[in-house]
């Protein structure tokens, strides 16, 4: 070849890879959330919280390059998740799925297991869903720690004895009923009435004469969404007075303003919202900047869902390793601990958390903490 | 994307075996059952259930989701269709109502509300069926001969009977038709080959629950057999293909708003019902006249 | 006093589900339309009700108003461009009724978009109970409902038995052809009908926007309320719906003194099926052929 063929053909090549991009590739994460349907109101809330995460990440340039999150909607049906988990899995090749709604997430795990796939579930506690494989993870700690935490709380400062359980009739309300069976005798406390709602329930006045009638001293209620409002309202239309006590599910925000559910208490995990612990003051501050009211711990388990595939996906860079489904489960048990909103987060082998605990009261400005429980 | 196109076949073809088997009676028999989908469901637990304890074999435990269906739907008609038209839809309405308590309490069976998870995949002669591409061959394996048989029955002289009853009941039992009889049949056939999809559905995803039955579902089916055409062979196909699409499509609308698609999907197919019942009762495969075949 | 006390609470949801159930039974004797759409009515009617009264914040009566022209412009609309036409070509049973089903459809989805899909209220303190007697508690909604309930079945029974309209009412389920030899046209009547059928559903939908709430949804159940207590009621007989509506709610509630509260729904159903076996044409319909 001539000389100037010779230098013609390395600028050539010189040029291309010049212009050949150098900066590092972008991630797409996917979330499985009811955008639309009965419980779209729930994946409004998810998604203000991972989206503020996705944009602290951006923000911090943590991963080099853009993260975005490919949103389908599941409409809280096992079907449609498994048509969205399909399309996230193998159209945008997502290596790590938010996942919320436990029939939905039992539903994917298989999809996840076969394609190595992580799945996060911030939102649902039944205790079925630490059995479903390692790549499906909880970030929130589930409905037995929830009921451990609260009991003390009731019985020690409330001055309960007398128990009456409402609940739906699916594995969620069943393992807060057994574990209200197991613990409550122990710790001077009885159940005397466990009463069973179908899911789609809509009138409670016959089911708040059966709880009047027993005359307990406070009622667990195990539902979530629109019924529970429902039960809280038509209990005390009912003259039903004694206190009311839930689970996470009642911190959001519809409970939270309704007159009826005023001074209910309810267990969500332990986050020190005024804390100076920087990760969840800017969580904090920026969610209120934004929306203009105080974040739930609900917005703060998917914030932490996805700054966690930041953390790991930014480690596994940093060892030169492709981030795939596999990798991350590695990294995670690996790393095990992590800096999230509320502290410091430890995974179980099975993919669970377990974490600090605290008892919230209504009072129609947020909720207040009312009482805390160390790790149990 | 060639697994989500085939994750959206094969859920187009097991829907598809549903409109063809609602189509039967509803199209032909002039039954109108709006619990389709309970019998979509008993197939489906009873395939899951019998390939988790007894075996996963597709010539086992399809057949034996196909008894308890039809045996079920037996048990249900042989009662129920001695009353009219109207009643009959109230008496559906009702069990379906039911069927989806049963599936909720029925917990050892059904799991509850929880639903059955990790139900093995079917089996081929000893061979697991896994691979995306095989299950759809299974399902298109199980949707042509159905179609097949639904179609050389409605030929036989079965089916000229069961067109004479939905034209005229009466005037069909004084020819000395036995009315209850052909009703029962071929309520029977329509719940058995319905089982058929709820067994491919159950292997399908490995995980079934009640969600999956409601009343949303039978009336999802209703629709689609509606809009496609009823009493037409391709109607019931061409109405599950398009009402499957919807919400794909929809999500690909950029301009509508995301959290609305469900409602949008929802809203379209009602509205093409009442447009359609106005227009061209006979469904977008129907012939513009309420036709004599 | 359990006993008591769910017996009066079923009274009180018996009693709308009377309301709601003779709106049902007039349409469907009347015009053999199987108005599906019946809960639609009704779920306009809570949710204009709501808008006007808690969004709005307009006084009760003008709301009260505003549900009740809604309801009655829907249910005319829709006997006038929907059920018409088709009844003009070739009508079918069927054919009706899954307009009618589709028309269901779109307005619950119609109304989950306007107003959200969670659970609102109308927040009254006409809910709060009162304890009358020791264990007794009884909202001044339920004495309202009953009032209101018995109210209108006079005023409806009054109207039927003495009014030249109501007459014609009674007429067009026996007879259409007869109707047009006095002057009268079965048309008209028909669009009456589905006025006075959808006015029927205004006062129990309003009474249960304040009391149990509201979700788009809320339609199905009403449906299946007013199909059971028809057919139980026995089809064509109004006084038949009425008690039917009532024996319903009383049985939803007394049913939870022996069972578990997911079965109450059943109850419905289980009654409506027993009838539909043993006893199609109802407490007091007449016979139906076959």
């Amino acid at each position: 070849m001539s000389i100037f063929k010779r230098i013609f053909a390395a600028g050539l090549m010189a040029g291309a890879m010049s212009v050949a991009p150098v900066h590092a590739t972008d991630f797409t994460i996917g979330a499985l959330f009811p955008m639309s349907g009965l419980n779209a109101s729930y994946g409004d809330i998810f998604s203000s919280g991972a989206n503020l995460a996705r944009d602290h990440i951006n923000a911090d340039n943590l991963l080099g390059g853009k993260l975005s999150i490919q949103y389908e909607d599941s409409q809280a049906l096992p079907q449609q998740g498994v048509i969205g988990m399909n399309k996230l899995v193998n159209v945008q090749k997502v290596p790590y799925v938010l996942s919320a709604f436990t029939g939905v997430s039992k539903a994917i795990s298989t999809v996840a297991a076969r394609t190595k796939t992580v799945a996060v579930n911030g939102g649902g506690v039944g205790p079925d869903l630490a059995d479903l494989g390692p790549f499906f993870w909880n970030i929130i700690p589930l409905a037995n720690y929830e009921v451990r935490a609260i009991i003390p709380y009731l019985i020690r400062e409330r001055k309960a004895e007398r128990f009456v359980l409402v609940y739906i009739d699916d594995p969620l309300g069943q393992s807060i009923r057994k574990e209200l069976e197991a613990t409550l005798p122990g710790a001077g406390g009885k159940l005397i009435e466990a009463l069973s709602v179908p899911a789609t329930a809509q009138q409670f006045g016959g089911i708040a004469a059966r709880v009047r009638a027993a005359n307990p001293d406070v009622i667990y209620i195990a539902s979530y969404g629109s019924q529970q409002l429902q039960i809280i309202k038509q209990f005390r239309d009912a003259g039903i007075k004694q206190l009311l006590a839930s689970y996470t599910a009642f911190s959001v925000p519809e409970v939270g303003t309704q007159p009826e559910a005023l001074g209910s208490v309810y267990t969500t995990q332990f986050i020190d919202w005024n804390t100076q612990d920087p990760v969840t003051k800017r969580f904090v501050d920026d969610y209120k900047r934004k929306y203009g009211k105080m974040p739930t711990a609900y917005i703060a388990n998917y914030y932490n869902a996805v700054r966690l595939f930041a953390m790991l996906a930014s480690q596994l860079q940093k060892n030169g390793k492709p981030v795939t489904g596999e990798n991350l489960l590695a990294q995670r048990i690996e790393t095990k601990t992590f800096d999230l909103v509320g502290g410091k987060v430890t995974f179980a082998e099975n993919g669970t958390v377990v974490m600090p605990m605290q008892v919230n009261e209504v009072d129609g400005k947020g909720g207040k903490v009312v009482s805390t429980t160390g790790t149990k | 994307m060639l697994a989500y196109i085939l994750n959206l076949a094969t859920l187009i073809c097991i829907n598809a075996v549903l409109a063809i088997t609602l189509n039967f009676i509803m199209g032909y028999a002039g039954i109108f059952s709006i619990a389709h989908a309970i019998f979509f469901g008993v197939g489906a637990y009873a395939a899951a259930y019998f390939s988790m304890h007894v075996s996963a074999s597709l010539f086992l435990a399809v057949p034996v989701s196909m008894l308890v269906a039809g045996l079920l739907s037996l048990v249900l008609a042989l009662p129920a269709l001695r009353v009219r038209g109207e009643y009959f839809v109230a008496a559906s309405l009702g069990l379906q109502v039911l069927g989806v308590t049963v599936f909720s309490e029925w917990k050892s069976v059904t799991g509850g509300l929880g639903g059955v998870i990790g139900i093995p995949p079917v089996e081929l002669f000893g061979h697991a069926i896994t691979d995306p591409v095989q299950f759809l061959l299974l399902t298109l394996g199980c949707l042509l001969p159905i179609l097949l048989i639904t179609n050389i029955l409605l030929r036989s002289s079965f089916g000229r009977n069961l067109k004479a009853i939905r034209d005229s009941e009466s005037a069909a039992h004084a020819f000395g038709k036995n009315v209850a009889a052909i009703k029962t049949l071929s309520v029977v056939i329509s719940s058995a080959l319905a089982a058929v999809a709820g067994a491919l559905y159950a292997f399908y995803l490995g995980f079934i629950n009640v969600e999956s039955f409601m009343l949303d579902t039978s009336v999802l089916l209703m629709a689609m057999v509606i809009i496609g055409g009823t009493g037409t062979l391709l109607g019931p196909i061409v109405g599950t293909v398009l009402l499957m699409l919807l919400p794909s499509l929809f999500s690909y609308m950029w301009f509508l708003p995301q959290t609305e698609i469900g409602a949008i999907q929802q809203i379209a197919y009602g509205s093409a019902m009442v447009l359609l019942m106005i227009f061209r009762p006979s469904g977008i495969v129907g012939s513009r006249k309420r036709s004599n075949g | 006093m359990l006993v008591l006390q769910l017996l009066i609470n079923g009274l009180q949801v018996g009693a709308l589900y009377a309301l709601i159930a003779v709106g049902f039974s007039l349409i469907f004797g009347s015009t053999k339309i199987f108005h599906f759409a019946h809960g639609s009515a009704f779920t306009i009617a809570a949710y204009v009700f709501y808008y006007a009264y808690s969004v709005a914040h307009i006084h009760w009566l003008p709301a009260i108003l505003a549900a009740s022209f809604a309801t009655v412009l829907f249910g005319v609309l829709l006997d006038r461009f929907v059920y018409a036409p088709i009844q003009a070509d070739e009508g079918s049973f069927f054919t009706v009724f899954v307009a009618s089903f589709g028309i269901g459809i779109v307005v619950q989805n119609v109304i989950g978009m306007i107003f959200g899909r969670s659970f609102v209220s109308v927040a009254t303190p006409l809910s709060r109970s009162i304890e009358i007697v020791s264990g007794l508690y009884v909202s001044p909604l339920s004495g309202i409902a009953i009032v209101v309930a018995l109210l209108f079945f006079f005023g409806l029974q009054f109207f039927l038995m003495h009014t030249h309209v109501g007459m014609g009412l009674r007429a067009l389920s026996e007879n259409p052809e007869l109707i047009r030899a006095y002057g009268l046209s079965p048309r008209r009547l028909s669009t009456i009908v589905f006025a006075l059928g959808s006015l029927l559903v205004v006062p129990a939908a309003i009474l249960s926007s304040a009391d149990a709430g509201l979700n788009p949804a809320i339609g199905h159940h009403v449906m299946l309320i007013s199909l059971a207590a028809t057919i139980v009621g026995g089809v064509g007989s109004l006084r038949g719906a009425a008690c039917a509506g009532l024996l319903l709610g009383m049985a939803e509630n007394l049913a939870l003194l022996y069972f578990e509260p997911q079965w109450s729904e059943a109850v419905t159903f289980i009654v409506l099926f027993l009838f539909i076996l043993l006893r199609p044409s109802g407490f007091f319909g007449r016979a139906i052929a076959s």
